[in-house]
């Protein structure tokens, strides 16, 4: 035994004030946590999906790639697919999203004969150029979205699309 | 479009370049042919899902039209006539009917819009890149047929 003895009133406060603290803290960690929590959220769209195509098989005329994968509408979870067309630029892969800048059609490569060799949506008569460009007079306003790539075992793998800056 | 709140509101900002509605026709039987009916209620939901995909700047694809299989051909056809109607009312310059029952094809002569026709193919015993394949197969035959339309009627 010490020869300072700890008085009722001493211990009593040193617990009230260890409990109140436990209490304080279990009461401002969660606000705490909520207010940081954009900055230790994962960045969202980092994710990139597996496609079926080989990136040895791509040449410079573009083709259509499906992939597929889940997504989340509150309760309810669907596989959706997703198209690109893809082709190689010199040894760069150049992955376009097919949705048209007008109003969301799916634009096709090489379709109109009038045309040739430009994306085209048959919607509106709406035109791009190979790398995605719109052609000024055609309906759309902005280029064909980008997908983000990465190439794993051979196989192409896509990110999230990402619009361009106005050409 | 999809008759969705947010997709509708993107028609109605640009209804000008909107022109086409697309109604699918669903032929509901209620009994022995009940599986046939369900079979091609998905057939049809599938492809003009897709249908949609790839013309969602043009048109604006309605809740199915359904009606009962044994019901009066005469008392469906009206019902029909009747959002037919609507329809060309609200600035649609097309209107495209998607079904699978084969009693439309003598019905198509009554009516504005243009009735599509596709058998039904049984979608359970395919896997869904298969699915996918076919689907695909089958709107590009209707972008065929939509450009025409588009291209008569400009």
């Amino acid at each position: 035994m010490s020869k300072e003895r700890v008085s009722r009133r001493q211990f009593l406060s040193y617990t009230l004030t260890g409990v109140g603290g436990f209490m304080a803290a279990g009461m401002l960690m969660p606000m705490v946590r909520f207010a940081v929590d954009p900055v230790l959220k994962a960045e969202a769209g980092g994710d990139f999906i597996a496609t079926p195509k080989k990136v040895s098989e791509l040449t410079d005329e573009p083709v259509r790639v499906d992939f597929t994968f889940k997504q989340k509408d509150a309760w309810y979870e669907s596989d959706v697919t997703e198209s690109a067309w893809v082709y190689k630029d010199g040894d760069k892969i150049i992955a376009l999203s097919p949705v048209c800048k007008h109003l969301g059609c799916t634009v096709n490569w090489n379709s109109d004969k009038e045309h040739p060799e430009q994306f085209f949506c048959p919607c509106h008569y709406g035109r791009y150029t190979k790398d995605g460009t719109n052609i000024p007079g055609t309906p759309p306003l902005h280029p064909l979205d980008v997908y983000p790539y990465k190439e794993k075992d051979g196989f192409l793998y896509l990110g999230k699309a990402k619009p361009r800056k106005e050409a | 479009m999809k008759w969705i709140s947010q997709e509708v509101e993107t028609y109605l900002n640009a209804k000008e370049y909107v022109d086409t509605a697309v109604v699918p026709l669903y032929s509901v039987a209620i009994g022995g042919e009940m599986k046939e009916s369900a079979e091609a209620a998905e057939f049809i939901g599938l492809l003009t899902t897709h249908l949609e995909r790839q013309f969602t700047g043009r048109i604006l694809l309605f809740p199915p039209f359904t009606y009962l299989k044994n019901d009066s051909g005469e008392k469906v056809l009206g019902e029909l006539k009747n959002w037919e109607v609507n329809i060309l009312e609200a600035e649609f310059k097309h209107v495209f009917y998607i079904t699978s029952d084969i009693e439309w094809r003598t019905r198509e002569n009554e009516l504005d819009g243009a009735v599509i026709w596709v058998p039904s193919i049984p979608l359970e015993q395919m896997n869904d890149s298969q699915k996918l394949k076919m689907m695909d197969s089958q709107v590009k035959q209707l972008l065929a047929l939509f450009t025409q339309k588009w291209h008569q009627k400009a």
